[in-house]
C-alpha cells in the first residue's frame, strides 16, 4: 500500500496507525478465528479435561512433580521480561530508536505474564483454592505463608503486572487521544473512555512524562527482581542442581535473552503483516541482534559455570544430576539448547546477518525454542535426580501437557491480534518525535501530537 | 489487642531459642536397620491404617504410587560378594522442614508436638513442599481415588480420604496420637505412657525394627535407642533435623 | 426494555418457563440419591458409634497360624493387627496377614451358591439357593451306593474343622480325605520323620541362637511362620548378648539371603552336600558322640575338596563355615526353599538335621526343640497330600474311580504342575463342588459353588504349624455379620450331614455349637484354670489365644535307627540337558502372594516386591554377566523354554544369582482369581518338567533346566524403585564389628551446619 522509499510525513503516521486499527482484512479474520479456535481446542479442552479429572492427565510423576506447566510459567515470565524493561531501560538512556517498538514489546509483556498467570491455575493441583495464596484479611485470621517463594513470586508477579499495565497505558493516552479523534462508531467511544480526557496541553504533556520517566524508573528493579524471585522457587530448594546462587541472575539473563528474540519475533510479524516497514527498520533489527548476542555471551557463560560448579563440587548428587541433564533421556535437548542458544547467536556477528529480516526471524524464533527447553530441563531433569536413587524417575510430559503448551501459544497470539486492532501498535507520537518537524506550509490535522516534552 | 501486635509477639515466640524444647512431646521414630528386613508388613500396614489407594498398574508404570512408608533398596558389591541393604523411607518429620517453608499457603506447618502437619483442606497443590523435601516421601493425589465396592468398607473412619490435587504423606498416625493423648487425658493422667501410642508401621514390624516414642521422656524406649552409637539420620548434612534416627547396619566381617 | 412488545414478552416468558422447566427436570435427573445420617440412640450392643470394637481371632492367610486383633468400627472391619499374647506372632504381622480385609471386602467374591448351567470351565454360572445347591450335592451322593469315590479336598486345615471332615468321611464311607497346600513342607516333614522319626516339625529357636546356617530356607520370607521367625532374626540380632551371625545359601538371594551377614550361592541342588562336608568337619574336630564312628563313616566322602568340587564353594570357606558352626555358643542349621526344591530335597534336608544333631543343640536354648503333640487338628485319617498324593488322585479320576470331588478352598489347578495332570482329571469327575469364596481356576471347573464365609466371618479354630514349642490353639471368630449369602465351611458341612442323615454323628447346629462341644473337652482336660466352661470360653474369645505353659522334655536327642548309615546326598539332577538348556529354573514363591493365594488381594498387587521392586506381573531374574552373554536388558521379553513347556515374561536384570541359573517368581499367571489377579504375569509351575524327587514322590521345584530365547520385544517393568545403588550418598550406613556396644567410635561422619538461633 506504502511505498517503503517515501518520505515519512507526521499526517502519514496518523495515517497508517489508524489505518492499522480500523482496516481489517479477511486474512486478519482468518487468522484471529484461527487463533481462537486453537486456543480453545488446544488450551482450554484439555485443561477443562484436566480440572474434570485431576492433574493426572498430565504427565508428572512421584520425585517429578513440576513439569512442563511450571516450564511454560517460566517461559512466559521469561518471555514477558524484555518488553517493559528493555522499553524502560532505552527511554531514561534516550534511545530513540525504541520509538517504534516499544508499544508491541510492552504488549508481549503484558500478554506473557497474562498466560504465565494462567498456567499457574493449570499447574496447581486445586486452582479452584488458588486465591488462598492472596493475602487478604479473612476472619479465620490465615494468612498466607510469608517464608514461601512461591508467595514472593505471587507478590512480585502481581507487582510486575500491575506495574506494566499502567506503564502501557500510560504511554498510550495521547494516542488513544489521536486515534479518538479519527475514528466514529464503538471505536470512538472506546477511545473517548481510554484516553481519560487527554486534550494534550503543556500542562498534560508535562505531566505524562514526568510519571512515564518515573514508572520507567521504578520498573527496572522490579523486572529484574521479578524474575530472581521466579528462579528463588528453584534455588530456595535443596534440589541438587537446583540449589545454586546464580539462579537469579541466570534467570533474570535468560528472560531478557528470551524476551528480547521475542521482539524480534513479534518486530518482523508487525513489519510484514501490519506494514509497519517504515517505522520498524533495519536500524531496529541491527540493534536488538546487538543486544541479543550481548545476551548470549552472558548466557554462556552462566551455563558454562553451572555445568562448573557442578562438576567442581565432586559430590554424587551434583555430579548425577548434571550428567543426567547433559547424557542422560533428554540429553538431547540439552545439546539442542546449547545449538539454539549458545553457537547459533554467534552468527549475529556479522551485521549483514543482523539486518537480514528472515534469518533473524529464524534465529529469534530458535532462540525462544530453545530457551523454553532450558526451562523444561531445569525442572523436568533436576526432580528426577535428586538424593536417594532409589527414588528416580524419567517425566515424560502428556499429550494434554503438549497440547496446553500449543495452546498457550496460541492464546498469546490471539491477545497479541486483538490488541493491534485495538491499541496503536507503534506510538504515534514518539515515532514522530524522531521525525524531523514538519513543513510550515504543511498543516497537520490540527493536532499538537508533535510536542514533546522529553 | 491488634493484629500486629499478636503477630509480633508470635513471631518472638517462634524466633526464641528452644522453641521446640517446649512442646508437649518430640515424637521420635527409631528403625534398627539391623533388625529390619524389608519385608514390607509395614508398607501394608500404612496402607490400611491411612486409607491409600490402589492407584493400578498403569499409574504405577507413570510413577504415582501411593505409599507413605516405602523400602528403598540398595546394591553394594558384585556377584557374588554382593550386598542387599533395605531403607524403609518415610515422611523424617523434621524440625527445621524444607517442605515447611515450600507452601505459599501453610498447608503444611510444624504443630505442637513437633510434627509436620499437612491440612488437606487447606492444601491447593502447587506440590512445592515434594520439590523441597530431599526424601521424596510426599505424594500427590493426580486423580480422586477409587475404591471398587465393597473394599471402601474398609477405609478407616479416623483418617480423611483425600481428593484430587492434594498433597499427603506420612503423619506417624496422628490419629492414633490423638487417641492415645484423649486417653490419656480420660484416665487423668498428664502424659502417655511410653509405648502407648504405636504407629501402624511400628505395630506391625515383625523384626521388632521401628519404635516409636517421645524423645524427651530419657526413659522411653526411643530415647534409649537414640541413644545407640549407631544412630545416624539419613541426608544429615541438609540439616533437616529429622526425627526419625536410623540405626547403622551391623556389616559383621566373614568370620 | 420499553420497546419490547407484549407478544414479545409473552414469547420471552414461554421460552424462560420452558428452559426452567428443562433445567430443573435436569436438575432432579442429575440429583445424588438422598443419604441419611442415621443417628443411633440405641446402638446395638457390639458397639458403640466412634469407638472401636476389637476381636481377637485368628489369621489363615497361610498356615503360621498368627493370632490377630480386627479393629471393627460401626460393624466393620477396618484393620487387622497382630494379637499380642499370642506367642507365635506377639502383636505383629506380616503384609499377607494385614491384606486378609481385602480377602473380606474383595469385590470378586462369590456372593451367592452357584450352578454351572453350561460347559464345565464356560463360566456360565447362574445363582441359586443354598437348598437346591446343596441339595444338588446331596443327591448326587445319595445316588450312590458306593461311596468310596468321594474325595474331600480341602486346604491344610489346622483345626477342629478337620475333625468334622474325618466325621463326614466317615459317614460317607470313604477314605479320601486329603488336605493339599502347595506350601506344605513336605521334604522337611519326611527329613524329619527319617532321622528323628518325628511326626511334627520341630521348633527352631532362632530368637536364641547365635549362629544360623540357613540352607535355602526364606525363614524372612514365606518359609513356615514368617513372622514368628522375623521376631526370632530381630531378637537375635540386637536383644541378645551376643549379635546373632546368620549365613545363606541359595543360589538366588532371598528376602533372608539379604538379611544374612554372608550369602553363598552354592551350585542349585547342592545345598545337602555342602552341609554334609561342614558335617564331616564337625565330626572329625568337634563331635564326641558313641555314634562318631558310624558318622565317620557315613561321611567319608565328603571331603572338603569334593565339596568343593561339588558345591562350587571354596573348601576354605567351607571348612570356615564348619569351624564357625562348631565354635558358636548357640548354633542351628535349618533348611528349606531351594534345598527342599531339588531332586535331592529330602536328602539335603536331613543333612541339614544331622548338623542339628552334631552340634549338639536338639532341645536346647537356640536349638531344635521338638514340638509336644498338637491340641488338636487332624490326625491320621487326613492324608497331607502332597505332589505324588495328588498325582494319585488324578489317576484315579482318569480311571474313573472318583465320583464326586469336593474342594475347599484350595487351588490344585494353579499349583499343581501340568505334570500332574490334575485339570484334565476333573474332567473325569462327574460332580465337582467347590466351597471357596472366590472363583480361583479350580472353581471356576466346578459344577456346583458354594461359596464359604471369609475367615473373618465364621467360627473356626486353628493351631500353629509347627508349633514353638508347647501347645497353642486359638478361637477364630466373626468379627463382621457376612456380607453375602455365603455359609461358613463348617455349616456347608454339617448341612450336608443333615440332608445325608448323619445327623446322630454329626449332631450339631452349626459350627460354633460343634466348637464350643470340642472345646469342652479341652477344658475337662484341666488345661484352663477357669471356674466354668463359660468362662473358659469367654476368656479364650477375649484374649484369642489359649495354651498350655509346659514343655515338652524330649530329652537327649535319639536318631532312628539305621539313619545314620544313610545319610548320603546325591547330586542333583535336572530335567534337560545343560547343553541344550543351559540354566537351572529356581521358582520361587513371591514374599506377599505367596504362591498365588493374595494375588486377588490388591494391596499385595500393589506391594512392590522387596527385592526388585517390582509390582504387579511377572519377571525373569538374571545374573548381570548372563545377561549381558545373552545381550538382553532389563524389560526384554523373553521366551523360556524348559523340557515341559514355555512361557514368556520380561527380562529383570538380578544382582545376586547365580550365573547358571534363572528365577522366576510363583505366585502370578492366574486365568481366574477376580479382578486384581486375573491375566497378569505367568506362573513358572505351568513349565516344571517331571522331575522327581524320589522321596516324596514331588516333581522337584528347582529341578528343571530352561533355555532363554530373546523374542525382540520389549515392555517397560512396572516398579516403583529407581537405581538401586547408593553412589557413596551413605544412604543406608552400616558399621563395622559385630555388635553395637563394640562399636562406641562410630561417630557420624558428615558435620553438619547449627545454625543459632537469633
Amino acid at each position: 500500500m506504502q511505498d517503503n522509499d517515501r518520505q515519512l510525513e507526521f499526517v502519514d503516521v496518523n495515517n497508517d496507525i489508524v489505518h492499522s486499527l480500523v482496516e481489517t482484512g479477511r486474512t486478519y479474520y482468518i487468522c484471529l478465528g484461527i487463533a481462537i479456535a486453537v486456543t480453545l481446542a488446544c488450551f482450554f479442552f484439555p485443561w477443562f479435561y484436566q480440572l474434570h479429572y485431576g492433574i493426572g492427565a498430565a504427565g508428572m510423576n512421584q520425585p517429578t512433580v513440576w513439569g512442563t506447566y511450571l516450564a511454560s510459567f517460566i517461559f512466559w515470565i521469561g518471555l514477558s521480561h524484555s518488553g517493559t524493561l528493555l522499553s524502560c531501560v532505552l527511554h531514561i538512556t534516550n534511545s530513540s530508536w525504541r520509538k517504534a517498538m516499544y508499544r508491541s514489546a510492552e504488549a508481549m509483556t503484558l500478554f506473557s505474564l497474562v498466560v504465565a498467570a494462567i498456567m499457574v491455575m493449570v499447574h496447581v493441583g486445586r486452582p479452584w483454592f488458588v486465591h488462598w495464596a492472596v493475602p487478604y484479611p479473612n476472619q479465620m485470621e490465615l494468612w498466607p505463608n510469608f517464608r514461601s517463594p512461591l508467595m514472593f513470586d505471587v507478590m512480585a508477579i502481581t507487582t510486575y503486572l500491575t506495574g506494566s499495565t499502567i506503564f502501557i497505558y500510560m504511554g498510550s493516552i495521547p494516542d488513544f487521544a489521536a486515534v479518538r479523534d479519527r475514528t466514529t462508531g464503538w471505536r470512538h467511544h472506546l477511545y473517548v473512555l481510554l484516553s481519560l480526557g487527554w486534550r494534550g496541553t503543556d500542562r498534560e504533556w508535562h505531566r505524562l512524562g514526568w510519571a512515564y520517566t518515573f514508572l520507567a524508573v521504578l520498573i527496572i528493579p522490579l523486572a529484574v527482581s521479578v524474575h530472581s524471585i521466579v528462579s528463588w522457587d528453584f534455588a530456595l530448594s535443596i534440589v541438587p542442581s537446583l540449589h545454586q546462587t546464580i539462579f537469579a541472575p541466570y534467570f533474570v539473563v535468560g528472560a531478557i535473552y528470551s524476551g528480547t528474540a521475542g521482539i524480534v519475533t513479534v518486530m518482523f510479524m508487525l513489519r510484514k503483516y501490519m506494514n509497519f516497514g517504515q517505522y520498524i527498520t533495519t536500524l531496529h533489527f541491527d540493534n536488538l541482534g546487538k543486544l541479543l548476542l550481548l545476551l548470549s555471551l552472558i548466557w554462556t557463560y552462566i551455563n558454562i559455570i553451572e555445568v562448573f560448579t557442578g562438576w567442581y563440587s565432586g559430590t554424587s548428587t551434583e555430579i548425577e544430576s548434571l550428567n543426567y541433564r547433559m547424557f542422560g533421556y533428554y540429553g538431547w535437548l540439552y545439546w539442542e539448547m546449547i545449538a539454539f542458544c549458545a553457537v547459533a547467536p554467534l552468527l549475529m556477528i556479522s551485521k549483514k546477518f543482523r539486518t537480514s529480516f528472515v534469518p533473524m526471524l529464524i534465529l529469534s524464533i530458535a532462540i525462544n525454542i530453545g530457551m523454553y527447553t532450558e526451562r523444561f530441563l531445569i525442572v523436568g531433569t533436576s526432580l528426577s535426580r535428586q538424593y536417594l536413587p532409589d527414588a528416580w524417575r524419567t517425566y515424560t510430559p502428556s499429550m494434554i501437557e503438549i497440547s496446553i503448551l500449543i495452546g498457550s501459544l496460541a492464546m498469546f497470539v490471539t491477545l497479541f491480534m486483538l490488541f493491534v486492532k485495538i491499541f496503536p501498535s507503534v506510538s504515534i507520537y514518539e515515532v514522530k518525535e524522531t521525525m524531523d518537524l514538519p513543513d510550515a506550509a504543511k498543516e497537520s490535522d490540527g493536532e499538537a501530537t508533535w510536542q514533546t516534552t522529553s | 489487642m491488634s493484629f500486629l501486635d499478636r503477630f509480633n509477639e508470635n513471631w518472638a515466640a517462634l524466633r526464641k531459642p528452644g522453641y521446640y524444647d517446649k512442646f508437649d512431646y518430640a515424637w521420635t521414630m527409631t528403625i534398627d536397620l539391623d533388625r529390619c528386613t524389608g519385608c514390607e508388613a509395614c508398607v501394608t500396614a500404612c496402607q490400611a491404617e491411612n486409607n491409600l489407594p490402589i492407584v493400578g498398574e498403569e499409574e504405577i508404570a507413570k510413577g504415582r504410587e501411593m505409599q507413605w512408608l516405602r523400602i528403598e533398596r540398595y546394591w553394594e558389591g558384585e556377584y557374588p560378594d554382593i550386598k542387599l541393604r533395605f531403607i524403609p523411607m518415610l515422611c523424617q518429620q523434621c524440625d527445621s522442614a524444607p517442605c515447611e517453608t515450600a507452601c505459599p499457603v501453610s498447608a503444611t506447618y510444624h504443630n505442637q508436638d513437633g510434627l509436620n502437619a499437612q491440612v488437606y483442606n487447606r492444601c491447593i497443590g502447587t506440590r512445592a513442599c515434594a520439590v523441597y523435601c530431599p526424601y521424596e516421601v510426599r505424594y500427590f493425589n493426580y486423580y480422586n481415588h477409587h475404591w471398587d465396592t465393597p473394599l471402601d468398607q474398609q477405609l478407616n473412619p479416623d483418617v480423611t480420604v483425600r481428593e484430587k490435587g492434594v498433597m499427603e504423606k506420612c503423619t506417624f498416625c496422628i490419629q492414633r496420637i490423638r487417641q492415645g493423648k484423649d486417653l490419656a487425658k480420660d484416665d487423668g493422667r498428664r502424659r502417655v505412657r511410653d509405648g502407648e501410642i504405636q504407629p501402624a508401621c511400628a505395630q506391625s514390624c515383625p523384626a521388632e525394627a521401628i519404635v516409636f516414642g517421645d524423645r524427651q521422656d530419657p526413659d522411653s524406649h526411643v530415647a534409649q535407642s537414640m541413644a545407640s552409637p549407631r544412630a545416624y539420620k539419613v541426608l544429615e548434612d541438609l540439616n533437616t533435623a529429622p526425627s526419625i534416627v536410623y540405626l547403622k547396619k551391623v556389616a559383621a566381617d566373614a568370620g | 426494555m420499553s420497546n419490547i412488545e407484549r407478544r414479545e414478552f409473552l414469547k420471552l416468558i414461554g421460552a424462560g418457563s420452558v428452559g426452567v422447566g428443562a433445567g430443573f427436570a435436569l436438575g432432579e435427573a442429575n440429583k445424588s440419591p438422598v443419604e441419611f445420617l442415621v443417628p443411633y440412640p440405641i446402638p446395638p450392643e457390639e458397639f458403640s458409634p466412634g469407638i472401636a470394637t476389637l476381636y481377637n481371632s485368628v489369621c489363615t492367610m497361610c498356615q503360621a497360624g498368627c493370632g490377630i486383633t480386627v479393629r471393627t468400627r460401626e460393624g466393620r472391619a477396618k484393620k487387622i493387627e497382630g494379637n499380642p499374647l499370642h506367642p507365635v506372632n506377639q502383636g505383629r504381622l506380616c503384609a499377607l496377614g494385614q491384606a486378609g480385609l481385602q480377602a473380606l471386602y474383595n469385590p470378586d467374591r462369590i456372593t451367592a451358591p452357584l450352578l454351572q448351567i453350561g460347559d464345565r470351565g464356560s463360566d456360565a454360572f447362574v445363582e441359586t439357593t443354598w437348598g437346591e445347591g446343596i441339595a444338588r450335592l446331596t443327591n448326587q451322593l445319595g445316588q450312590l451306593d458306593d461311596r468310596s469315590g468321594v474325595v474331600l479336598l480341602s486346604e491344610g486345615v489346622n483345626g477342629h474343622l478337620a475333625g468334622l471332615f474325618e466325621l463326614l468321611m466317615t459317614e460317607l464311607g470313604s477314605d479320601r480325605l486329603l488336605h493339599y497346600d502347595f506350601e506344605y513342607p513336605e521334604a522337611l516333614h519326611a527329613a524329619n520323620e527319617r532321622l528323628f522319626g518325628e511326626q511334627q516339625l520341630p521348633y527352631y529357636d532362632l530368637e536364641n541362637s547365635t549362629y544360623l546356617l540357613s540352607f535355602g530356607a526364606d525363614f524372612l520370607g514365606n518359609w513356615l511362620s514368617p513372622v514368628h521367625y522375623g521376631l526370632g532374626f530381630g531378637k537375635s540380632r540386637q536383644d541378645g548378648a551376643q549379635r546373632g551371625h546368620y549365613v545363606q545359601i541359595e543360589p538366588r538371594m532371598s528376602l533372608s539371603g539379604a538379611a544374612a551377614d554372608e550369602w553363598l550361592p552354592a551350585a542349585p541342588g547342592t545345598e545337602g552336600i555342602l552341609a554334609l562336608g561342614i558335617a564331616r568337619e564337625l565330626v572329625a574336630k568337634k563331635y564326641s558322640g558313641a555314634d562318631k564312628a558310624a558318622w565317620a563313616r557315613a561321611l567319608e566322602s565328603y571331603t572338603l575338596d569334593y565339596v568343593a568340587a561339588a558345591t562350587d564353594v571354596a573348601a576354605d570357606t567351607v571348612n570356615r563355615l564348619a569351624h564357625e558352626f562348631m565354635a558358636a555358643d548357640a548354633a542351628l542349621a535349618i533348611g528349606g526353599g531351594a534345598a527342599s526344591g531339588s531332586s535331592n530335597g529330602v536328602d539335603a534336608l536331613i543333612a541339614v538335621n544331622a548338623l542339628n544333631y552334631l552340634v549338639g543343640n536338639i532341645g536346647k536354648s537356640g536349638g531344635v526343640v521338638f514340638n509336644p503333640p498338637r491340641a488338636f487338628g487332624a490326625t491320621s485319617k487326613t492324608q497331607r497330600a502332597g505332589y505324588q498324593q495328588m498325582a494319585e488322585l488324578a489317576d484315579s479320576a482318569m480311571a474313573g474311580e472318583i465320583d464326586v470331588l469336593i474342594i475347599n478352598s484350595t487351588n490344585p489347578v494353579f499349583t499343581l504342575p501340568p505334570t500332574a495332570r490334575f485339570e484334565e482329571a476333573m474332567g473325569k469327575i462327574p460332580l465337582i463342588v467347590s466351597l471357596s469364596s472366590f472363583m480361583d481356576e479350580t472353581t471356576a471347573l466346578a459344577d456346583v459353588v458354594l461359596p464359604s464365609h471369609t475367615y473373618l466371618e465364621s467360627w473356626g479354630d486353628h493351631t500353629p504349624d509347627p508349633g514353638v514349642a508347647f501347645p497353642v490353639a486359638a478361637i477364630s471368630q466373626p468379627v463382621v455379620a457376612p456380607l453375602y449369602n455365603t455359609r461358613s465351611t463348617g455349616d456347608i458341612m454339617l448341612s450336608i450331614a443333615q440332608q445325608l442323615g448323619f445327623s446322630s454323628a454329626l449332631p450339631w447346629k452349626d459350627m460354633e455349637t460343634y466348637l464350643q462341644d470340642r472345646w469342652r473337652s479341652l477344658y475337662a482336660k484341666g488345661a484352663a484354670g477357669a471356674e466354668s466352661f463359660e468362662s473358659f470360653w469367654q476368656s479364650v474369645l477375649q484374649s484369642g489365644v489359649w495354651g498350655e505353659n509346659s514343655k515338652r522334655d524330649s530329652g537327649p536327642a535319639r536318631l532312628v535307627t539305621g539313619a545314620i548309615n544313610k545319610i548320603a546326598v546325591a547330586p542333583p539332577e535336572h530335567a534337560g540337558a545343560s547343553d541344550e538348556f543351559p540354566f537351572v529354573l529356581h521358582p520361587y514363591p513371591l514374599n506377599s502372594i505367596r504362591d498365588g493365594r493374595g494375588a486377588n488381594l490388591p494391596w499385595l498387587q500393589e506391594l512392590p516386591d522387596p527385592m526388585t521392586s517390582i509390582v504387579y506381573g511377572s519377571w525373569v531374574e538374571i545374573n548381570p554377566v548372563t545377561a549381558t552373554e545373552l545381550g538382553v536388558a532389563d524389560g526384554d521379553v523373553v521366551s523360556v523354554e524348559s523340557p515341559g513347556g514355555t512361557l514368556t515374561a520380561p527380562i529383570f536384570i538380578y544382582q545376586a544369582i547365580r550365573p547358571d541359573v534363572i528365577a522366576i517368581p510363583i505366585g502370578q499367571g492366574h486365568s481366574e482369581y477376580g479382578r486384581y489377579a486375573k491375566d497378569r504375569g505367568v506362573n513358572p509351575l505351568q513349565i516344571l518338567a517331571p522331575q522327581e524327587e524320589p522321596v516324596t514322590g514331588a516333581v522337584a521345584l528347582t529341578g528343571t533346566r530352561v533355555k532363554l530365547v530373546p523374542t525382540g520385544r520389549r515392555v517397560e517393568l512396572v516398579k516403583t524403585g529407581g537405581v538401586s545403588r547408593e553412589l557413596g550418598r551413605g544412604i543406608v550406613q552400616t558399621t563395622g564389628g559385630s555388635h553395637e556396644n563394640a562399636d562406641h567410635s562410630a561417630k557420624l561422619k558428615s558435620i553438619p551446619i547449627t545454625v543459632e538461633p537469633a
